[in-house]
């Protein structure tokens, strides 16, 4: 019964204090926080593709690269507007992450995430090399989505995305799409014999999950107005890789919560250099160890537990008082 | 020109020999763990920096830095395995393949990381294993090369006898094998699985302590041999000792003319990169069994 009143609440609370925040916060907490809804639509459609779906790619950056360069080099060549060019970003993101599902067909685990690795070495190094079209690792300019210097606009467009995405992920795993995909993951020789078509599905997942990730990239690179290369290397797949499995790899609000609590944490740390990818290292290996699920659930379970047994001693209380009623009622 | 290709050539079969190295621990571990270790090129780079601190602080010669720096890293191999991987043998986890990619790619992390920490982003330069150079006709190799090279070569060579000599590496091809079938003859797989990982990751190390002279040290100087690493082990057959050996010079030629070749010498050494990685896509779509994979050790 709780939960029916619970989740809606939770949610209603979030967006709320969400939505009221960027006149408290000063221009830097602005701008981290509206970076962090990037981070926030990357972790969760990543967990939708590696948690719900199982498949552990480690190309979702290079997808997210490949619309901001899209997009950027549209804006910046042709002179297509902003949001035209944002969504060929995305298009051409799914296309490709389409076509990436479509090869990793045959491809299981580990296999999976080594061609993924590859594809996004090879993604990243064409970027370099080909400077005379993406400016190589000085960075590519890019136009603003909005005009003026001020991050408000970018802080509540970026909120949206990523509430839509959720939503739409959302939609698609309340659908029969998501008992197949885990059917598939749990066992795809089994899901493959009860009629499924798991190359279908398995090649969706990987479209609209690109999809997802060419909406943030597009979003990402018209807000800081620069794209570098460094955007699909390894460690930047890191940190979302870290936010996902913090937050929770099954659960896609989960992921995006992690996101931002590890963006903010990496924020906080920035002092200590490098010494905070080393904490995130731990906390990532610290959380698959002893709590899989993501330290959200632990959390949230955790303080369930308290609640029951604060709780615990009043409704017995209250039972004993029925029966009491009823004894003499008797 | 011709001798221009020769070089390249030379120098390939250097850079060659050091991927097979660090393509043999990687399969060592993958055969009896049956995980990829994404951590591996960390690990080559801790070998790397423990050869030299063990110079520099131990005032360890050269060539037996290489050995501490494989016994450091043998020791760094074990512990993980110890605190990380335990899990995997047990049912306590769900869904083990993830559980070891990310617990893998989380050490990458960990020690890329630390390591920028501790020894500084700039790159560090032991002192040679011997100076000065062989001259033939107009080529020129550096001992140094030829010392990594023939050090590599002789430790190769060590690690297959010791593989199909020793009780112990019969154990581990055993445990790679068939975990239940070795418990039954009563090899203690736990302590098999902690071996594995200690060899495979101290193999990396060796190639870490042995390149650091010939291209020195820095904290990302694992990123692209690792790759490389995974295209050997792939295309050598998942598990297969010999086929990484072979995998490794293979591909460290290749490379090697592959940059002679190219017209533009920027882009050749970016693209040179970006082969490996080429390769292993190609690979793992065409025949991901590998060259000279063998069934038993196909990912479960």
């Amino acid at each position: 019964m709780k939960r029916h009143w619970a989740s809606p609440m939770a949610w209603a609370v979030t967006v709320v204090v969400a939505l009221t925040l960027p006149p408290v916060l000063n221009s830097y907490w602005l701008h981290v926080l509206s970076t962090s809804w990037y981070y926030a639509i990357l972790a969760s459609s990543w967990a939708l593709l590696a948690g719900y779906a199982g498949q552990f790619s480690f190309a979702h950056m290079a997808f997210a690269a490949l619309a901001g360069y899209t997009s950027g080099l549209l804006a910046v060549d042709l002179h297509v507007p902003v949001a035209l060019g944002m969504l060929c970003g995305i298009a051409a993101a799914a296309l490709v992450g389409g076509a990436i599902g479509w090869l990793c067909l045959r491809l299981r685990g580990p296999y999976l995430s080594l061609f993924t690795l590859a594809f996004a070495l090879i993604f990243q190094l064409i970027i370099i090399a080909e400077y005379q079209f993406t400016r190589g690792s000085l960075g590519l300019s890019v136009p603003g989505l909005f005009a003026g210097s001020s991050d408000v606009p970018y802080y509540y467009t970026g909120f949206s995305l990523l509430l839509a995405s959720l939503a739409v992920m959302r939609a698609l795993l309340r659908s029969r799409v998501g008992i197949f995909l885990r059917a598939t993951r749990e066992d795809e020789d089994a899901a493959e014999a009860s009629g499924i078509d798991t190359s279908f599905y398995k090649i969706l997942v990987f479209t609209v999950t690109s999809a997802i990730a060419g909406l943030a990239g597009g979003f990402y690179g018209h807000f800081v107005g620069i794209l570098t290369p460094n955007l699909v290397t390894i460690p930047e797949m890191g940190l979302v890789v870290a936010m996902a499995v913090v937050g929770g790899v099954e659960s896609l609000p989960g992921a995006a919560i992690g996101a931002v609590f590890v963006y903010v944490l990496s924020e906080v740390l920035r002092d200590t250099g490098q010494m905070r990818f080393v904490v995130l290292g731990l906390i990532i290996m610290l959380t698959q160890r002893f709590a899989q699920n993501g330290l959200l659930v632990l959390t949230v379970s955790g303080l369930g537990r308290i609640a029951r047994r604060a709780l615990a001693p009043a409704a017995a209380e209250a039972s004993s008082a029925v029966t009491d009623v009823e004894k003499m009622a008797g | 020109m011709t001798e221009y290709f020769l070089l390249q050539a030379l120098n390939g079969l250097v850079t060659g020999l050091i991927y097979a190295l660090i393509a043999a621990g990687l399969t060592i571990i993958f055969s009896v763990l049956k995980i990829v270790n994404f951590g591996h090129g960390a690990l080559y780079m801790m070998g790397g920096y423990a050869g030299y601190y063990a110079i520099h602080l131990l005032g360890v010669p050269p060539v037996i830095a290489v050995f501490v720096a494989m016994a450091a890293v043998y020791v760094l191999g074990i512990v993980f395995e110890f605190l990380m991987l335990r899990p995997l043998y047990s049912n306590k986890i769900d869904r083990k393949d993830e559980y070891a990619i990310i617990v893998t790619f989380a050490l990458f992390m960990v020690l890329e990381n630390a390591a920028i920490v501790a020894f500084g982003p700039f790159n560090k330069r032991p002192p040679s294993f011997a100076e000065g150079a062989v001259h033939v006709g107009t080529l020129t190799i550096t001992y140094d090369r030829l010392a990594a090279a023939g050090m590599a070569a002789l430790l190769l060579i060590g690690i297959s006898l010791f593989m199909q000599r020793t009780s112990i590496g019969q154990a581990l091809d055993a445990v790679s094998q068939s975990r239940d079938s070795a418990a039954i003859i009563g090899i203690d797989a736990k302590r098999m699985y902690a071996v594995a990982f200690g060899l495979g990751a101290a193999l990396a190390g060796g190639a870490g302590a042995l390149i650091a002279p010939i291209f020195s040290l820095s904290p990302t100087m694992g990123d692209l041999p690792s790759v490389q690493a995974y295209v050997i082990v792939v295309l050598g057959g998942m598990g297969s000792v010999p086929g990484s050996i072979v995998g490794g010079i293979l591909l460290g030629i290749v490379e090697g003319l592959g940059i002679g070749f190219y017209p533009d010498p920027n882009r050749a050494l970016v693209y040179s990169n970006a082969f490996g990685a080429l390769l292993l896509i190609i690979t793992l779509l065409v025949r991901p069994t590998g060259l000279f994979g063998r069934a038993h050790l196909r990912m479960e």
